[in-house]
């Protein structure tokens, strides 16, 4: 049997550590015992638990490997050492090593009482929930006067007291084996099958899925939609994938975010129960191994790449598929950035397809303004562009012009209208023609590309995202942002890649000018150096960053310090930094998007009924419609803040069933929460949204009246699908939120990162939104996906044809 | 009156830091309240000269001065964080400036049982021969839930939490007074000179 012994103090000198020797020698026929110094371990900071020093670290490893403990306390004022309250602090927070760790507590002191009031204090807080330790009962060992109880070779004098200890020992060697028995691992058994349980967020319950197989937790799926941004997406993410890679419930819970921590942990031990199986056994396992790993590390790939969103995880699809290695960062919990969050489709032109759909109302008015609008208004780089243009759609209008057009052209010229805006001080910017051109060329390769690595798409409509001007929407079947992301992160596993999560790179490696590689942190405060032939910086912008937003801004009359986003909370702009610490000239940063669709309280875009803009109806406060509502964005984001923010959107029944991303289940349930109304009359309706009922009524009366007419002589919507008729009859609250910035790092169109002086910094790429120049003022909805395929595509080429040989 | 109050840890953010900083500015008419810091102090090791490092001798001279200490633990573990146990040493090894002293513990904690079982540790060692402080009887004062327990300006956001801290701080000056009319003209010299007792 092995025991590890420990004096509880840090003394040169002490009378317990000579008991503990002595016991040592005494005892070693039966058992090896071997003494753990205190030296070398601080003072406990709860600032520095995620970097424990090396010596608590040694001592996790020494207790967790012994049959069991042996504590010899000194008192100190009535209680134990603060030496060794200090070691037991160190190890009740992260290693636990004491949990279920049969221990023997003994004590010797220079007067009578023997530690005997220092020893009942170490019984309780070896008894707390953090330290969990199995101390055995009776068998006091308390030996007072210790300092005349010792011969000068360190020997008991006293046979008594030796035969009492004999006593004590061979008692515990006894308990030992029993309480060890305890710590055995519990098998389980589920009943499998998918557990429908609640997880709890702030803004009340969250449904969640968990999925248990005969003997493993598979899956664990928590809607989200109606939670505000935050910290608390990052529990929803790190905490079920732990609980998946340990087969634990063992988990750490999030400071700032323990009541939704332990929600999601109860929750799948709620699951685990209805399963037929006992959570406490999986709350006794050990932590997923991830959670442990406290190593610093250093690697080397081919390609680093930071941020594993859409336009990381292509472009490290794209140096895999050249037959070189991949590795991307992550600073989230989960893969996805952004991208997971797109419930859009994305854009890109194929004529071929489009032109098999019958042309929607109104189109043809769109296009017939561009035929006639005079190129002398359009700025000289895309002037000939435009001119060709014009020629197509002249070509289109004089036939049938029954079906849907497209072309390239189009394509271009609309991202470079849409994009073009002035700002406050009376700059005007517009997309950057070569980078234009390449989007808008290559948008369509970029769906083929996504078709062969394994996005399939939904070729039976074509859609337009909100803010996009035309309809070229490729729709990938289910869940739409998810489907990019799982079909990606899948190829990139499945082909060598490697994608760590909850690894934030803090700065890049830099060489004689050359970029060489990221530094990061790992998810428990270790260093990981990676050392690469080129980084890709695809990190996404900066939305969630509001100090950033408001640094910049030069369009907004405001950016408000509360303003919501629809953005992760990890677009925080570090890719922009991690460029400019390189060098890297910044392009167009004042320009942001807000999303004036969002929910006023989550900044999120799929809470209530998203549905396609031809069938928005956009009322205020008071009723009454205000815009058009197939305008851009900013017209939008402008006319809601018009009109106090606050306004929205209302459908019936037949409207509702053209939404996005819901289910009428969790309609039922916003609707019981009260973020999104139902009635069964509009006046009804009005009434649970403080308006008039006459106003509303008269608003949806007219809007009925012009989708039938095909004209909105009000606002000028030219747009339409579906009227407001069959209830019930539904409102979702909308506000604009932060979505998009535009401006980022420079780069060329094979993605170098370019510096002030325009010469491309040597091994440094950027792709995506951490990128500038190409939406410029404005981005067309459904143009950051095909950007980011387009683009992390460009970028995985460009850099393996570009590393060293 | 002069009160000592010692944050009873060295962590960086700390509701019972946030509790001293509440008292300090509730009771600024009552009470002048010096708020010590521990998080600089070395740990506690038992030299052989019986002498404090420099901060801690200073906060001895500045306990010695003070009318009483007030102290607001946090729990670890069921008991009183190390870092706090190793000042209470140093202080108890070198020289012993709560012999005597009126002392009003309090505590805060994020869960629902408001540090009790540190502070009935912390009592039980304030009463320790080497620390001999003068605890006052008869009352507690635990606060449960503590990260929800402020308002945004640091006030105590439920009226019966403040209002129980304003009765146990009121007894406590009182206590301060009678103390010192028990104690008058005692010599505290003799208890803090003598032998010391701890194992090595």
């Amino acid at each position: 049997m092995q025991f590890i012994a420990i004096a509880g103090t840090n003394a040169a000198h002490s009378y317990n550590r000579q008991l503990l020797t002595f016991m040592q020698g005494h005892f070693k026929s039966q058992a090896e015992i071997t003494l753990l110094p205190l030296t070398g371990v601080p003072l406990f900071n709860e600032a520095q638990v995620a970097t424990p020093p090396a010596a608590v670290v040694a001592a996790n490893q020494a207790i967790a490997a012994a049959d069991g403990v042996i504590i010899a306390t000194p008192e100190h004022n009535h209680s134990i050492p603060a030496a060794l309250k200090s070691l037991i602090e160190w190890l009740s927070c992260d290693f636990k090593p004491f949990k279920g760790k049969p221990v023997m507590i003994v004590g010797a002191s220079v007067q009578p009482q023997g530690s005997s009031r220092a020893q009942l204090h170490l019984r309780q807080i070896l008894d707390a929930p953090g330290v969990d330790a199995t101390v055995m009962p009776g068998s006091e060992f308390l030996l007072g006067s210790a300092q005349n109880a010792f011969t000068e070779d360190g020997a008991l004098k006293d046979p008594r007291t030796v035969d009492f200890l004999d006593s004590c020992f061979s008692r515990f060697l006894r308990f030992t084996k029993v309480a060890n028995q305890l710590n055995e691992p519990e098998d389980v058994t589920f009943t499998p099958g998918d557990f429908e349980v609640e997880a709890v967020g702030h803004n009340g319950a969250l449904p969640m899925t968990v999925t248990l197989s005969k003997d493993r937790i598979e899956d664990i799926q928590i809607d989200s939609s109606g939670e505000t941004a935050g910290i608390a997406s990052v529990v929803f993410a790190r905490i079920p994938k732990q609980i998946i890679e340990g087969q634990t419930l063992n988990v750490d819970i999030l400071s700032g975010a323990s009541v939704t921590s332990r929600g999601v942990i109860d929750g799948v031990a709620k699951a685990v129960r209805l399963a037929g199986a006992d959570p406490e056994v999986l709350r006794n396992r050990p932590k997923a191994p991830s959670a442990l790993d406290h190593e610093d590390r250093e690697l080397t790939v081919d390609v680093a790449i930071v941020g594993a969103g859409g336009a990381g995880l292509t472009a490290a699809a794209k140096v895999l598929q050249a037959g070189k290695s991949a590795l991307v960062l992550e600073k989230f919990p989960a893969a996805g950035g952004n991208t997971v969050r797109a419930g859009g489709p994305m854009n890109a032109p194929d004529p071929a397809w489009q032109n098999s759909f019958p042309a929607n109302p109104g189109e043809n008015h769109t296009l017939a303004q561009l035929a006639a609008t005079d190129p002398a208004t359009i700025d000289a780089e895309y002037r000939d562009d435009f001119i060709a243009l014009q020629a197509q759609l002249k070509d289109y209008l004089a036939g049938k012009a029954d079906y849907l057009f497209d072309s390239k052209l189009l394509y271009r010229i609309q991202t470079y209208l849409g994009g073009k805006r002035t700002d406050l001080n009376g700059t005007t910017i517009y997309g950057q023609y070569d980078l234009v051109k390449i989007l808008t060329d290559h948008a369509l390769d970029s769906v083929k590309w996504l078709e062969d690595v394994g996005v399939s798409f939904d070729k039976t409509e074509v859609t337009m995202p909100v803010g996009a001007l035309w309809r070229r929407g490729h729709k990938p079947e289910g869940s739409v942002g998810f489907a990019y992301i799982s079909a990606l992160s899948k190829f990139v596993k499945a082909n060598g890649g490697t994608i760590m999560t909850d690894t934030p790179v803090e700065s890049l490696l830099i060489e004689d000018g050359r970029v060489t590689g990221v530094v990061a942190k790992g998810a428990n405060g270790q260093t990981i150096t990676v050392h690469a032939g080129a980084v890709i910086l695809a990190s996404g912008g900066f939305g969630a960053n509001t100090k950033m937003l408001q640094q910049y801004n030069t369009y907004w009359t405001k950016i408000e310090d509360d303003i919501k986003t629809s953005n992760s909370p990890a677009i925080t702009g570090d890719g922009i930094r991690l460029g400019e610490s390189a060098g890297a000239a910044l392009v167009g940063m004042g320009f942001t998007q807000m999303m004036p669709v969002s929910d006023p309280n989550t900044g999120a875009l799929f809470s209530g009924l998203q549905v396609p803009p031809a069938n928005f109806i956009m009322v205020n406060q008071k009723g009454k419609r205000f815009v058009n509502e197939y305008g851009s964005r900013d017209q939008l984001t402008q006319a809601a803040i018009d009109n106090g923010g606050l306004f929205y959107l209302i459908a019936d029944d037949e409207i509702k069933k053209t939404a996005y991303n819901t289910t009428q289940e969790s309609l039922d349930k916003q609707v019981e929460a009260g973020t999104l109304f139902r009635a069964d009359t509009l006046e009804d309706l009005a009434r649970q949204l403080n308006m008039d009922p006459a106003t509303l009524t008269t608003t949806i009366a007219n809007y009925n009246r012009y989708v039938d007419a095909g004209e909105d002589p009000e606002f000028g919507k030219s747009v339409f699908d579906l009227k407001v008729v069959k209830a019930p009859f539904y409102a979702t609250p909308r506000k604009p939120a932060m979505h998009h910035t535009m401006g980022g790092l420079k780069i060329d169109t094979h993605t170098h990162v370019l510096a002030e002086d325009g010469h491309a910094i040597a091994g440094l790429y950027a792709a995506g939104e951490v990128a500038g120049g190409i939406h410029a003022g404005n981005r067309l909805g459904g143009n950051s996906l095909s950007d980011i395929f387009t683009f992390g595509r460009i970028a995985g080429v460009t850099a393996v044809s570009e590393l060293k040989k | 009156m002069n009160l000592i109050g010692i944050v009873g840890t060295n962590a960086p953010t700390s509701t019972n830091r946030q509790l001293l900083q509440y008292m300090q500015r509730h009771f600024k008419n009552q009470a002048t309240i010096t708020i010590q810091e521990i998080a600089d102090f070395p740990a506690f090791d038992e030299p052989e000269d019986h002498r404090a490092p420099v901060g801690i001798a200073e906060l001895s001279a500045a306990i010695a001065a003070a009318d009483g200490v007030i102290i607001a633990t946090p729990e670890y573990d069921h008991s009183i964080p190390a870092a706090l146990k190793s000042l209470l040493e140093w202080l108890s090894y070198t020289d012993r400036p709560l012999i005597d002293k009126p002392v009003l513990v309090v505590g805060a904690s994020y869960g629902a049982l408001g540090t009790s079982r540190a502070q009935g540790h912390l009592r039980q060692i304030l009463d320790a021969p080497e620390l001999k402080a003068r605890l006052m009887p008869g009352a507690e004062f635990l606060l449960a839930h503590s990260q929800q327990a402020f308002t945004a300006d640091g006030d105590l956001a439920k009226p019966e939490d403040a209002a129980a801290l304003d009765e146990y701080v009121a007894q406590f000056l009182e206590f301060v007074e009678i103390t010192k009319q028990l104690l008058k003209g005692r010599s505290v010299q003799t208890q803090q000179h003598k032998q010391f007792a701890w194992d090595k």
